[in-house]
């Protein structure tokens, strides 16, 4: 966050702007914070109607997360990637290989690069990077992480 | 499933010039019968199908075939891609797939988990001393059928133009599409750097070039060491038409490119400038001072029939003919700055069309299109409008990035090329009719001036 040079204060007359340079200090400077950690991608928290749901996977909790309203692309990766490397577009089942190339053809003709993903629960970080990794190749510009709710089944 | 046999002319006459050595268009596959079913490949609702065009399968060992094989893939997928008909997958993206040896072994579940809808397969053999014969199928890869089959034999000294023909007949059959794979692009180009002799300004030789649409197998069409500017393709794609100053005078000579003959229809009367065929190639219409000042004229081909079209005291020049050939577009300085103009082919019914600060070098589109495209100024320099004839409105296709004058439609009216000072010096690029799908043709010397072919 750039600070305001004194002058522009002295210049404009307003207490507000000279209250805020003092105390400046005090605030975190989020900025950068935010672009070491999310260098790879835009990522937030969403829980999804039941209804959109595909394949069935045991979504980890989160007690903050919002609900996602628009008719989005789902991502699922289940627990058993860890055996066969493959996720599900949709529901269609597609190999990690081949996945960037999937994402970018579902983004052919789409404005929104954003994609949500419906990791199992029991996914390591590792595993849900080498997807992330992928949906970045692929151009996607915004990762909704999908949950429930604590009172969900 | 069709399947049909085409032979690529090759081996016509040889001549003078080096165009000669080319292959001419193939000629078109023998009509369908009208009872045949033609299957077309759709993608998911609201996409494009996607297609997948692996390297040519080589049916023979020798090093030749196997270059050409992997060439003729490429060149099909960029010509494919193109057109923007359908979604190209990218050839980085098939290396986890097993090529295939032969149709027979085609692994469509990889293709089809790769997302393709439409799968181009193809193989290249030896027939006979320097020929190959290749056959090019495209399948469904859902219903695991091939919905277009093709064979074609021919020279083995341009195998682009294999793939440039099957590209056509796929885009021709799968979306009633005709693409310009085939087509190429005249220009005039000083990148061999030879200055004039004996003349008074120290200017550049031009000469004029031709290329392959998408910039390959560029050739030099004339040898005068002098200035030869603002080549026009007639009709048929066999002659170009341009202004030489190869008597040390502008005048109008037309160049038989494969027969390697020279005609010179105005015959020295008067300077005369810029010709523009008829559609039907029978006329030219051309600028001339012959009475005095600066006039459009149109004349037969062989320099009989002149007609004169205007008659002010300002400059009418650089003429182009509406697709029908009933009506010509100028540029005309009678308003005080150069402004497009329209008249009908026989002089009559003059109208003005633009009112902007400066216009130049109009080209009317193909139909269906009904529009006129030019340079317009916008700055220091021009940017690239089209002027719809039925709207009455103008859209600027580019922007700002050098100076971008001369356009030039394809055939079918989807694609413009033009020149531009974008990377520094002036050369000829094309583009999407929206402006998008910028390619670079040329990059030696300078190149002035593109023309598309028929």
């Amino acid at each position: 966050m750039p600070k305001v040079s004194p002058t522009e204060e002295i210049s404009t007359g307003r207490s507000g702007r000279v209250r805020r340079v003092t105390s400046s200090m005090s605030e975190i400077n989020v900025v950068p914070l935010v672009d070491v950690m999310l260098v790879l991608l835009i990522i937030f928290m969403v829980t999804a109607p039941m209804l959109q749901r595909g394949v069935d996977v045991n979504l980890p909790v989160a007690r903050r997360a919002e609900a996602i309203a628009e008719e989005r692309v789902f991502l699922t990766v289940p627990l058993t990637y860890r055996k066969d490397r493959a996720v599900r577009l949709g529901t269609e089942r597609i190999v990690i290989d081949v996945l960037a190339e999937r994402v970018r053809q579902m983004m052919d003709g789409r404005d929104d690069r954003k994609v949500f993903l419906r990791g199992d629960g029991g996914i390591l970080l590792q595993e849900l990077l080498e997807v992330m990794d992928r949906l970045k190749e692929a151009g996607i510009e915004q990762v909704g992480i999908v949950a429930k709710l604590p009172e969900e089944r | 499933m069709r399947h049909s046999r085409v032979t690529l002319a090759a081996g016509l006459a040889a001549a003078g010039l080096a165009a000669a050595a080319w292959p001419g268009r193939a000629p078109e596959a023998a009509p369908q019968q009208p009872t045949e079913v033609i299957l077309s490949i759709s993608g998911e609702a609201g996409a494009r199908p996607r297609y997948a065009v692996p390297d040519f399968i080589a049916r023979t060992a020798d090093a030749e075939t196997q270059a050409a094989a992997a060439l003729m893939g490429t060149v099909l997928w960029d010509d494919l891609a193109f057109e923007r008909e359908f979604y190209m997958i990218p050839r980085d993206t098939y290396r986890t797939i097993p090529a295939a040896r032969s149709f027979a072994d085609i692994p469509f579940d990889r293709w089809r988990e790769l997302g393709a809808d439409g799968l181009v397969v193809g193989t290249v053999e030896r027939a006979g001393a320097g020929g190959f014969r290749v056959e090019v199928r495209l399948f469904d890869v859902r219903a695991r059928r091939s919905v277009v089959a093709k064979e074609y034999s021919g020279s083995a000294a341009n195998p682009r133009l294999y793939a440039h023909t099957a590209a056509d007949d796929i885009h021709q059959q799968q979306r009633a599409l005709r693409g310009v794979a085939r087509t190429k692009l005249t220009f005039s180009s000083d990148r061999d750097g030879e200055r004039v002799a004996n003349a008074v300004s120290a200017r550049d030789v031009k000469e004029i070039y031709i290329a392959d649409y998408d910039g390959a197998n560029q050739r030099r069409v004339t040898v005068t060491r002098k200035l030869n500017i603002m080549p026009r393709w007639s009709p048929d794609a066999r002659s170009i038409a341009y202004t030489s100053y190869r008597r040390d005078f502008p005048d109008v000579y037309v160049s038989q490119i494969y027969q390697g003959a020279l005609e010179n229809p105005t015959g020295g009367r008067g300077q005369n400038w810029l010709p523009a065929w008829s559609p039907d190639g029978t006329r030219l219409c051309f600028t001339s001072t012959r009475d005095g000042n600066s006039e459009l004229y149109v004349m037969n081909r062989d320099g009989t029939g002149l007609l004169r079209l205007t008659t002010h005291p300002a400059i009418d020049t650089t003429p182009t003919w509406s697709p029908g050939g009933t009506q010509i577009a100028f540029v005309s300085d009678r308003s005080g700055s150069p402004q497009i103009y329209i008249v009908d082919a026989d002089g009559l019914n003059l109208r003005r069309l633009t009112s902007e600060s400066w216009c130049d070098r109009p080209t009317w589109s193909p139909a269906p299109f009904n529009e006129i495209a030019y340079a317009s100024k916008t700055g220091p320099g021009y940017d690239i409008v089209i002027y719809d004839l039925a709207t009455q409105e103008r859209r600027q296709l580019t922007s700002g990035r050098g100076s971008n004058e001369s356009p030039a439609y394809a055939p079918n009216g989807r694609h413009l090329a033009f020149m531009s000072t974008r990377t520094g010096r002036t050369q000829i690029f094309v583009m999407g009719r929206d402006g998008q799908d910028v390619r670079q043709i040329t990059t030696a010397g300078n190149n002035y001036t593109p023309d598309w072919s028929r």
